[in-house]
């Protein structure tokens, strides 16, 4: 009896502390979870090691790691995305997703996901086009069957780098792998100046379509109503040319003359201008995180 | 030497260490709604996280049950009861050995068909720009079981070196490492860059390369998850290589077994 009342009491006791403990953990999972929530990006995105140990550690397993590593950056990308961007406190640690982007094809040549997202951050938020570029020929050397390379990299050449002639190759090799003739005339088609944002416009809303991912898709939906509003000023801004013969001092004017009804918001939270030979810019440079915005 | 290899069978089933890595296994239906995280190849990466898993399950149980059986009869003194029946230290050794082969065999079949209808559903339900290649899938899982069959042939060569637990389960688990890699390190030995290097070291890499095991030859999770075409040749210098390399470890193993003393 007196055996039984001890075992008992043990029994009570330990679920005594279970309850307590389990209490405890409710009263903490609260703040540690909103503790691991605002960690900073650069904090999570962490600092990994030399691909050259991933290549060893990986073992036989450097898909995997190469997938999971994407989605690392793919996480911390979508992170920024749903961040009120103009009050982000830190810069985006771009550098560091690429290192990790160059990392993850090392591993695996082959990994789609990396190229893409590359191709989404590389060129429109850096401007590192000619690493965009270099990983996209990376990439087509495993991916030989694969159209979309090619055409990232004619867009690329095209929009950003000028190089009409790499433009026509790389456009040329979109065709003959997709077996699309649209691609062989894209080149050619857009290449004068007042062209190129709605270059642009039908690249980034053709991209902005095809999108599952949310994150991805509103990277582009945003970049792409901001390439609107440089369209409906420069629009303006040639009626106004055709009016009066001058160029616009500001976009400003353009409001004031009527020939903008509203002066589109840069959703970047920057200010459009014109630059000196009459191209439509923005003070934010297209991008989040801007010092001196 | 084929009652050995029942009884091996008969008592991994009923060990609780393959019991527990079986609960592995139950992250396979989970695959597709995981691979929806990709942006542009959801069904390649459906394959690349089965395969990925069927390995790592395939290594545990190539490790664990691998590395004890032969330590676990020497512990628990089985091994005397054993050896007194008529038969040869190395039929028992290499009972041991196909028991444990052939439930790796069993265990990839099965694990192997259970993902293939979970690719299978993943790419119906968001067809992949590529066709998958299903002859390549399942030379995968194959090819994959092959390479764990000879780790554990290198993990019961440990067992029969040192009668402790460690040797066997951390010198397996180095081997595989090693083994995994040693292609990488002969590539870049041979490389431009490297002529640099002292001409002892590369020579020492070299001859490593030579005597450990080649495990990165099995693995053919590439050509699986994005079609790519597999050398015929390439596959049959491959078994050829497994059957050798597993042939001179287990009768090295059989050597040091017999000439073992057992206390």
């Amino acid at each position: 009896m007196k055996g039984l009342n001890q075992l008992n009491k043990g029994l009570l006791r330990s679920y005594l502390s279970l309850v307590l403990l389990g209490l405890c953990y409710l009263l903490l999972i609260v703040p540690f979870t909103g503790y691991m929530h605002s960690k900073p990006f650069i904090e999570k995105l962490g600092h990994l090691p030399r691909v050259e140990v991933f290549q060893f550690v990986a073992a036989d397993q450097k898909q995997l790691v190469s997938a999971s590593l994407v989605m690392k950056v793919m996480m911390y990308f979508g992170g920024l995305m749903e961040q009120n961007q103009v009050k982000y406190k830190l810069p985006p640690d771009y550098p560091a997703m690429s290192r990790i982007i160059h990392g993850s094809v090392k591993l695996d040549p082959y990994n789609m996901d990396a190229y893409y997202l590359a191709q989404a951050f590389l060129v429109w938020d850096i401007g590192a086009y000619k690493i965009a570029n270099d990983l996209l020929a990376y990439g087509m050397k495993y991916r030989t069957w694969d159209w979309y390379l090619p055409f990232f990299a004619g867009f690329n050449s095209a929009y950003f780098l000028k190089d009409y002639e790499s433009a026509a190759k790389y456009y040329q090799m979109a065709a003959d792998l997709s077996g699309q003739p649209m691609f062989s005339t894209l080149a050619g088609r857009y290449m004068h100046k007042s062209g190129q944002t709605v270059l642009a416009l039908s690249y980034l809303s053709a991209m902005e379509k095809s999108e599952k991912n949310k994150a991805i898709k509103k990277s582009y939906s945003i970049r792409l109503q901001a390439l609107q509003a440089v369209r409906t000023i420069e629009v303006a801004r040639d009626s106004y040319l055709e009016a009066t013969g001058r160029q616009p001092a500001s976009v400003e004017e353009l409001a004031r003359s009527g020939h903008l009804v509203k002066i589109p918001a840069d959703p970047y939270g920057g200010k459009f201008f014109f630059e000196v030979e009459g191209r439509v810019s923005t003070t934010s440079e297209f991008t989040f995180g801007k010092p001196g915005k | 030497m084929f009652n050995i290899m029942s009884i091996t069978l008969k008592g991994i089933f009923r060990d609780r260490v393959f019991h527990g890595i079986l609960v592995v296994a139950f992250i396979l239906p989970l695959i597709p709604v995981i691979s929806t995280l990709s942006m542009r190849q959801v069904t390649e990466l459906s394959i690349t996280l089965s395969l990925s898993l069927i390995s790592f399950i395939l290594l545990l149980l190539a490790v664990f049950l691998g590395g004890t059986a032969l330590w676990k009869d020497i512990e628990r003194r089985y091994t005397y009861s054993v050896l007194s029946l008529p038969i040869t230290r190395s039929s028992y050794l290499l009972g041991r050995f196909f028991g444990n082969a052939l439930f790796m065999l069993i265990t990839a079949t099965l694990l192997g068909c259970v993902a293939a209808v979970v690719v299978w559903l993943v790419a119906s339900g968001s067809p992949p720009d590529r066709q998958v290649v299903w002859m390549n899938f399942f030379l995968a899982v194959f090819f994959d079981a092959m390479k764990y069959i000879l780790l554990v042939a290198v993990a019961v060569l440990f067992s029969t070196v040192s009668s402790s637990f460690f040797l066997p389960i951390f010198g397996t688990i180095s081997a595989f490492l090693v083994g995994s890699s040693s292609q990488q390190v002969y590539d870049y030995v041979n490389s431009q860059p490297a002529q640099t290097l002292s001409l002892l070291t590369r020579k020492t890499a070299s001859s490593l390369y030579y005597v450990l095991p080649n495990f990165s030859a099995f693995d053919l999770k590439v050509n699986a998850i994005y079609g790519l075409p597999l050398s015929l040749k390439g596959l049959f210098l491959t078994v050829v290589y497994g059957l050798v390399y597993g042939g001179i470890v287990l009768a090295l193993s059989s050597v040091i077994f017999a000439k073992k003393e057992m206390k």
